[in-house]
């Protein structure tokens, strides 16, 4: 059904990748990210102070500008289900840190940490995504710095 | 003795003057181009290198530090959430040039080019000694002109409209903004950028900050098409939010 085992491999040298340089620097960049939040939004519709744990199915991952959008299926406790929609990073910023348009497939089952919306409304920031064989991805990455 | 000092000036003079005639501004032939700084590679804004780095905050003329704490004001109050950015119009200099995006500099005959990816922006610097027009349109990356001193490019730019901000929203500027740039290496592969803001209306001493850019020789440039899935939104009364329409595929 799933196409992981295709996949799989290549998928997974890139997670790590992403998880060595992600959960080295992670902390730092996403404060140095949200310093230069007039890049193309402010930040003010979420809520920074809560990181919010969600978990379910991938639906689908849009690679596009100027974000990246990671929408996944969670559960609920009652059992009924709510589509989550969770901005990220441009393709421009994550494909030279590591990611791609298959960092996340549909059915991928995945636990994310992200900033919700202070509206309610069933979306947020992504901040970081685990995978079931326990690789990360950090949305705002290895900020590269050159040199 | 004294002739023969007139005589040597009159050789060197005749053989210098056919040259002086032929070379103009640096830049201005691909045989000049050959012997300026290499600015190859893309180069993106290093960390702490943006516009919020060391320095003095700008100062504002009484109007102008109005405007600021009238935004403040308004944004305490919840009433501007964010700017036009959001809603995908570029941000103009001088902030188009900090973006979290690289840029390429391209040198060619008399002109030198900055391809932003942000916003898929770009802006031309004319150093073939022209000079600004006298009454220049205004737009977001304003009207450059350049020159070389040496191994650092000084780019002169006027003719901005007045929907920019100096970096923060609440920081206006005036149809009269006067930005001086001063590229150069300041390691092999760190490019340093000293921006100097001058406007007669809005400011009463210059606004400075230096920035720097990391290179990066194996990278190219992305499409940045800002329209493509944007659902960040500002409206016109300043409040924002996410669009989390989402059409399920069969």
């Amino acid at each position: 059904m799933r196409t992981t085992t295709v996949r799989s491999g290549r998928a997974r040298a890139l997670r790590h990748v992403g998880m060595v340089l992600g959960s080295v620097v992670g902390i730092l960049a996403v404060g140095a990210w949200v310093a230069r939040a007039e890049a193309h939004h402010s930040f003010s519709v979420f809520d920074m102070q809560t990181n919010k744990e969600l978990e379910g199915e991938v639906v689908e991952f849009q690679w596009t500008n100027p974000h990246s959008f990671l929408w996944i299926n969670v559960t609920n406790a009652d059992g009924s289900k709510t589509r989550w929609g969770l901005e990220g990073m441009s393709p421009n910023y994550l494909g030279r840190r590591g990611w791609t348009k298959n960092t996340f497939e549909p059915g991928d089952h995945v636990k994310v940490v992200v900033w919700p919306l202070k509206s309610g409304e069933p979306g947020g920031t992504l901040q970081k995504a685990t995978f079931d064989d326990g690789t990360e991805v950090v949305n705002f990455g290895n900020r590269a710095g050159g040199g | 003795m004294q002739r023969h000092v007139w005589f040597m000036v009159a050789i060197f003079g005749a053989a210098a003057a056919p040259l002086a005639a032929q070379s103009g501004p640096q830049g201005d032939t691909w045989e000049s181009i050959a012997k300026l700084p290499d600015f190859g590679g893309l180069w993106e804004v290093t960390r702490g290198g943006g516009p919020r780095g060391a320095g003095e905050p700008p100062a504002f003329t009484p109007e102008y530090a109005a405007k600021l704490a009238e935004y403040q004001a308004a944004t305490a109050r919840g009433e501007i959430e964010d700017g036009p950015a959001a809603n995908c119009v570029p941000n103009g200099m001088p902030s188009i040039m900090t973006q979290p995006y690289p840029m390429e500099v391209l040198f060619t005959p008399g002109k030198v080019t900055i391809l932003i990816e942000a916003y898929a922006q770009w802006r031309q610097i004319f150093t073939d000694g022209r000079e600004h027009p006298e009454d220049p349109d205004l737009t977001f990356n304003g009207h450059s002109i350049g020159h070389w001193e040496g191994e650092s490019l000084v780019v002169d730019t006027v003719g901005f409209v007045t929907d920019t901000s100096l970096g923060n929203q609440g920081q206006r500027h005036s149809e009269k903004m006067h930005i001086v740039e001063r590229f150069k290496l300041a390691s092999p592969d760190v490019l340093e950028v000293q921006t100097t803001i001058t406007d007669p209306e809005a400011l009463t001493k210059p606004f400075v900050r230096t920035a720097t850019y990391g290179r990066h020789r194996d990278w190219t440039l992305a499409e940045y098409v800002c329209q493509q899935n944007n659902r960040n939104f500002t409206t016109d009364d300043g409040k924002s939010g996410i669009d989390l329409s989402f059409e399920e595929e069969e």
